[in-house]
């Protein structure tokens, strides 16, 4: 008999691929029958030069672990450093580093927003909501001193304080992106091309989802309240009053409904964070850091990213001022490999990248 | 907390005699097993102690004791704990049980670990490439690969670029500036 099946390789040069991936797909007709996830296009051996460094050079690599939302890949190399010396780290600090933490989630689902519709040829959204990102970008800006790759949150605490105003620009901006947020409903989550592309699309087995290791909003997306944030809550994020939205089906609607939630959660969490801040010491000073050796041992942090669970492994041998071994986990790990090859089978070519999108995949978090 | 790190310290105990337990003062324990018991320590902790999700699998490598250790982060949903379980195998011969029938998404972190560190998990099946294209050198993430050496084996500088000028130097020529002490050591 012929074969019927047709291969076709989706990426790594393709406008709706989230990064430098390639996803191999074997297609009958219109469908998929097998997929496979291609990975090795952007390997920078950044594990590997993190131990060529000592434990605060590494900076200026973590940021740009996943380039949309550096923030939670800096937190939690940050805190695992601290488990693994035992180093206190000033309240201040910890507000501001959960008020980063959520700002950046705001970002990351406002680059979301933009995404996701793009993958269903709904650029407008796209248009507006990075455009509303820069208002956030801005108070990076302001507080850190960049945009993009912030190296803020380090072992000890924080960089430096809040700027003056910084706390009334902070109210601004998040008064005008809720109200902003309605738009965005209008805009996309009323659309029909939206509504009947999501719903029934990309559905994650309920009862399978944490044996997968599926995490974050599409893991609450089938239903399941899990987010480190209040099972394993680090920093103050116990002190902070919040809901974690979840939805039913674990369709791309039910993600992107999650999504939509949270976004006004992470806004209530600032106002909490400027409203609770209290004053003192925002930083613990480490020790000369060419001489600042940890004890022997390891230690893992976990954060949750607006992609899900993202942690931190660090060893150290207890004599040399470098890492004997820093390893990433992200969430894209799962998610854009097992999970992805696994629901793409059975679906459209059309909604391979609507179905990347909402899974959160991001693929340099893969490689490193 | 205490009670249900006890809990499971003495249900493991009766069940793999060779685990030796580590406490610790926040939520998390440390098994150190032998690697015969990986699969089924692991099973147990994820069938009958709810540890449902995996959260990493990592190795470090100890050049100086000729050994890698493979650690393996579990959390627990339900008792909000941290489980490492972790194993030593000889660096020569590495060699460990896949896991990847307990938990699919293990087989992503082990094919990693196969090319990073050369370690061949028995019976797992995976395509020969994962982030290394057409790499024949030693596994990259070893100790004793280095990356330097690589480096100025394998890549060379464009030919005709012999004249190129430092930027240093071309400022201090031009604004008569001092080079800061501690940049004189990287001076050409």
């Amino acid at each position: 008999m012929r074969e019927k099946a047709t291969t076709l390789y989706f990426g790594p040069q393709h406008p709706g691929i989230t990064g430098n991936m390639m996803v191999r797909l074997k297609v009958e007709g219109d469908t998929i029958v097998k997929a496979t996830a291609e990975v090795g296009y952007l390997h920078r051996a950044f594990e590997k030069l993190m131990e060529e460094r000592n434990w605060l050079q590494s900076f200026t690599l973590l940021c740009r672990f996943c380039v949309p939302e550096p923030d939670p890949v800096e937190e939690s190399y940050a805190r695992a450093v601290e488990m693994l010396e035992g180093r206190e780290v000033p309240e201040r600090a910890k507000y501001i580093r959960v008020m980063v933490l959520e700002l950046a989630r705001i970002g990351a689902f406002l680059f979301w927003y933009g995404a996701q519709a793009s993958s269903l040829g709904l650029h407008t959204v796209g248009q507006w909501s990075i455009g509303d990102r820069n208002y956030v970008l801005d108070l990076f800006e302001a507080l850190t001193g960049a945009r993009i790759y912030h190296m803020y949150i380090w072992p000890g605490g924080v960089r430096r304080d809040f700027p003056e105003g910084f706390e009334e620009q902070v109210i601004k901006t998040m008064d005008y992106l809720e109200k902003r947020l309605n738009d965005y409903d209008d805009l996309l989550f009323e659309s029909a091309i939206f509504q009947k592309r999501a719903k029934g699309i990309g559905i994650i087995n309920k009862e399978k989802a944490i044996e997968w290791g599926v995490v974050g909003p599409p893991l609450r997306g089938c239903g399941i309240r899990h987010d480190m944030r209040i099972d394993d809550p680090y920093e103050v994020y116990d002190k902070l009053d919040f809901i974690v939205p979840t939805g039913e089906n674990g369709d791309i609607w039910s993600r992107a409904q999650v999504r939509r939630q949270e976004i006004r959660q992470s806004i209530r969490i600032v106002r909490q964070v400027i409203d609770k801040i209290p004053k003192g010491e925002y930083y613990n000073k480490i020790p000369n850091p060419q001489k600042w050796t940890l004890p022997k041992g390891d230690a893992y942090a976990h954060t949750e990213a607006a992609r899900g669970e993202v942690g931190f492994f660090v060893a150290s041998d207890g004599v040399s001022t470098h890492p004997r071994r820093a390893h990433e986990r992200g969430a894209a790990y799962v998610h854009a490999i097992t999970l992805l090859e696994d629901l793409l089978v059975g679906a459209n070519i059309a909604d391979v990248s609507e179905i990347m999108f909402s899974l959160g995949t991001c693929p340099p978090e893969v490689e490193r | 907390m205490k009670e249900i790190k006890t809990k499971i310290i003495e249900r493991i105990k009766s069940h793999f005699q060779d685990a030796v337990e580590r406490d610790y003062d926040y939520n998390r324990l440390d098994f150190s097993v032998k690697k015969e018991t990986i699969p089924s320590i692991l099973f147990y902790l994820k069938d009958e102690m709810n540890f449902k999700h995996l959260s990493h699998i990592t190795c470090v490598d100890w050049l100086e004791e000729k050994e890698f250790e493979v650690v393996f982060i579990l959390w627990s949903y339900t008792d909000r704990l941290q489980v490492y379980v972790r194993t030593r195998i000889d660096r020569d011969h590495p060699v460990l049980d896949n896991i990847d029938m307990i938990w699919r998404q293990a087989n992503t972190y082990e094919r990693e670990l196969k090319e990073m560190y050369g370690i061949n998990f028995t019976g797992l099946e995976a395509p020969e490439e994962f982030l290394l294209e057409d790499w024949e050198g030693p596994p990259p993430m070893r100790r004793d690969f280095d990356t330097r050496e690589y480096a100025a084996r394998t890549y060379y500088t464009r030919p005709g670029r012999e004249d190129a000028q430092d930027v240093r130097e071309t400022i201090i020529k031009r604004t008569g500036e001092e080079l800061p002490d501690f940049a004189k050591k990287y001076k050409r």
